[in-house]
């Protein structure tokens, strides 16, 4: 997928003036936070299961060189053919031999972010081989040319009716505002690629490094069955999917579907472990599993590393005021909400994607419902001071907050500069509100007032009831 | 080799110099008060979880209750066929016993691999049922097809009293060492919400799940 997110801000306007999309996200991302409220409130463990988790994941990647080399050697011991890709070239290369080597004319593919991060469809398709996305989300967007929106949902933008007239229009379905009626469309429709695909293709949840297995997570039952009737199973997963043992999955599983879905567990857990064996009565002959690095080894040497701990369970984007303003394809790639304006700067770099670190009200809300605890409020800060360090401010922004730092860290500046804005504001800001400031503030008032400075400061009101004055240094 | 190689590499050299936090281990989550102990707490459980999930279950006498059961529920899904993997005795013998229920026709796995295949249950024995979460679990070993969960309308799963486990980690814990190629734990339906944020069952997979545990 190629990523537009320098135009985050362009995206944004264009978003919000959308109503076909606001209907959707209205219709959507309440729903999303209910469930997951729910899913929670009834697991009174799931405090200490975070805590389980996040340790998991922490030293999963502490010693990720020790885990991964573990994983690669159980996974060839069972029959695995394992890549390594250093980054998105490189992966789509060797997905592009693989289907060549194997002679795959059809693949049937299983939702993978990863496969959209390194564009791996167009890859194959550009080589003639014809990829079919089976989760009903993916099958939806692929047939609208569009990328994902949600990395849970990924046709979270489009309303029943803008299914029904896809449908309509691509397969020549007749028209129905049925969910179920536009499910049983693509269970009909995906059947028969199901069955005479040669290659199935996946993401994967985890990958256990004590076994070689690769774990896939879904509701609808087509990974498994990507994983299990195509003669070959090609897996893409980042370096970061590695968790140190089998026995891991159970707690990392009790946090997965509920922060995700609100479900206590996905219909179909998938704990694939090598090619099909002597006996077995189905399964892939040949597993390739690729690798991929894409920035992951640097992100691991630096002090975002614990943004490699997610595993991708999308509650920080349901929770996202911004998220639920503009929807996913505002972000401009495939990762979008708090998760995606960590990862961005860091796999594309920083001046690529600079608007998105401040894309985000700082409330905080995404750290909290983390399952695995990643501080992703604070790498937002972080990220934006690297933006100052690496001249990405302007000079208006650079100087504006030196200003600020500087009376707001001095109580006497702070007391005075308040008792003057007092003043001026009760006798120009009547209605208590100012609907136009100059230069760099403009961007603030063109689309809603500034709360004009309250005559009686809250830290006079304070000493007045408490006779003591607040945070004196 | 090579390229593996290099990547371990990469690893390590952004690793160097690293501290590890907590290697503590092992992270098992500990279980809710209440937890079943006994054998019919822990098929109770199952039944309560598995029920929530929608599914629907099925327990008592064979011949008198669970086929005549079954059969009423497979005709209200509108299932006119019927099939088993060969190597599984037991689900033979239910589906034997559910033909004259029917209209039920007994045929082949390949018969369902069409494009318009008739509206098909799919019978098999489970390895495990995780009381905790109401799961099923499927496993490979011993030539077991995943067929019939696979591609079926509605999916009955044939259970035994001694295969009941409290929790996940039971099950992992039973399969570790040498893990069979595929290990599918099956927790209610397929479904979607992809449209909309509406549950909508049955996508690729079955509509309906059916666990039946008969006594003898």
């Amino acid at each position: 997928m190629e990523p537009r997110v320098r135009h985050f801000v362009r995206n944004s306007e264009k978003a919000l003036a959308d109503r076909q999309l606001q209907v959707a996200l209205s219709r959507t991302t309440g729903k999303f936070l209910e469930n997951r409220a729910a899913a929670v409130a009834e697991f009174p463990r799931f405090e200490g299961a975070r805590e389980s988790a996040s340790r998991i994941r922490q030293e999963a990647l502490d010693n990720l060189d020790a885990h991964l080399a573990r994983f690669i050697t159980e996974a060839r011991k069972r029959g695995a053919v394992v890549h390594a890709a250093r980054d998105g070239p490189e992966a789509r290369e060797i997905a592009a031999r693989i289907a060549k080597e194997e002679g795959v004319s059809l693949a049937v593919k299983s939702k993978s972010m990863i496969a959209e991060e390194v564009g791996l469809n167009g890859a194959l398709e550009a080589d003639g081989v014809e990829v079919v996305e089976t989760d009903l989300g993916e099958y939806i967007i692929q047939l609208a040319g569009e990328p994902p929106s949600h990395i849970i949902a990924p046709a979270i933008h489009k309303t029943r009716e803008d299914v029904s007239r896809l449908f309509e229009e691509k397969l020549g379905e007749p028209y129905t505002e049925e969910i179920p009626a536009l499910t049983r469309i693509a269970r009909r429709r995906l059947r028969d690629k199901f069955f005479s695909a040669q290659m199935g293709i996946s993401g994967a949840n985890f990958l256990c490094a004590d076994t070689g297995s690769v774990v896939l997570v879904t509701n609808e039952g087509n990974g498994r069955m990507v994983a299990t009737l195509p003669r070959v199973h090609m897996v893409i997963a980042g370096i970061d999917k590695v968790i140190p043992r089998l026995a891991d999955l159970p707690v990392l599983l009790s946090l997965l579907p509920r922060s995700a879905t609100g479900q206590a567990l996905s219909s179909y857990v998938s704990v694939l472990t090598g090619t099909k064996r002597a006996g077995d009565a189905e399964g892939p002959e040949r597993l390739h599993i690729i690798l991929l690095d894409n920035g992951r080894t640097g992100i691991l040497q630096g002090k975002y590393r614990e943004i490699l701990k997610c595993i991708r369970c999308g509650a920080c984007i349901n929770v996202c005021p911004v998220f639920q303003s503009v929807g996913g394809h505002a972000y401009g790639w495939v990762y979008p909400g708090p998760v995606g304006s960590v990862l961005a700067p860091l796999i594309l770099g920083l001046p690529e994607s600079s608007p998105l670190p401040n894309a985000s009200t700082l409330c905080g809300a995404c750290g909290e419902v983390c399952p695995v605890k990643i501080p992703i409020p604070g790498m937002l800060v972080e990220l934006r001071g690297d933006e100052r360090e690496q001249g990405l401010k302007t000079p208006a922004e650079v100087l504006g907050m030196k200003a600020y730092a500087s009376v707001m860290s001095r109580a006497g500046i702070l007391e005075a500069f308040q008792r003057v804005a007092g003043v001026v504001s009760a006798l120009l800001f009547k209605e208590r509100k100012i609907e136009w400031l100059p230069f760099a503030f403009s961007g603030w008032t063109e689309r809603r007032d500034f709360p004009a400075p309250a005559p009686q400061p809250f830290r006079k009101l304070w000493k007045r009831q408490r006779g003591i004055r607040p945070w004196t240094r | 080799m090579r390229q593996t190689a290099e990547l371990l590499d990469r690893v390590r050299a952004a690793l160097r110099g690293r501290t590890v936090a907590e290697p503590g281990l092992p992270y098992v989550a500990p279980r809710e008060p209440g937890a079943p102990g006994s054998a019919q707490g822990r098929i109770d459980l199952f039944r309560r979880k598995f029920e929530a999930l929608g599914g629907t279950f099925l327990a008592g006498p064979a011949a008198e209750s669970v086929i005549p059961a079954l059969g009423e529920l497979l005709r209200a899904e509108g299932v006119t066929a019927l099939f088993f993997p060969e190597e599984d005795p037991a689900s033979r013998s239910l589906a034997d016993a559910l033909v004259p229920c029917g209209p039920f026709l007994l045929v082949s796995p390949a018969d369902i691999r069409q494009a318009e295949p008739p509206v098909s249950a799919g019978i098999q024995s489970a390895e495990f049922a995780i009381a905790e979460s109401g799961t099923i679990v499927q496993t490979s070993r011993g030539g077991t097809s995943l067929w019939p969960g696979l591609a079926s309308d509605v999916h009955v799963c044939l259970l035994s009293p001694d295969r009941f486990l409290d929790g996940m980690e039971d099950c992992l814990e039973a399969l570790s060492g040498d893990p069979p190629r595929s290990i599918s734990l099956i927790t209610g339906p397929s479904r979607t919400a992809d449209i909309e944020l509406t549950l909508t069952m049955g996508v690729h997979g079955p509509r309906r799940v059916i666990a039946v545990l008969p006594s003898s």
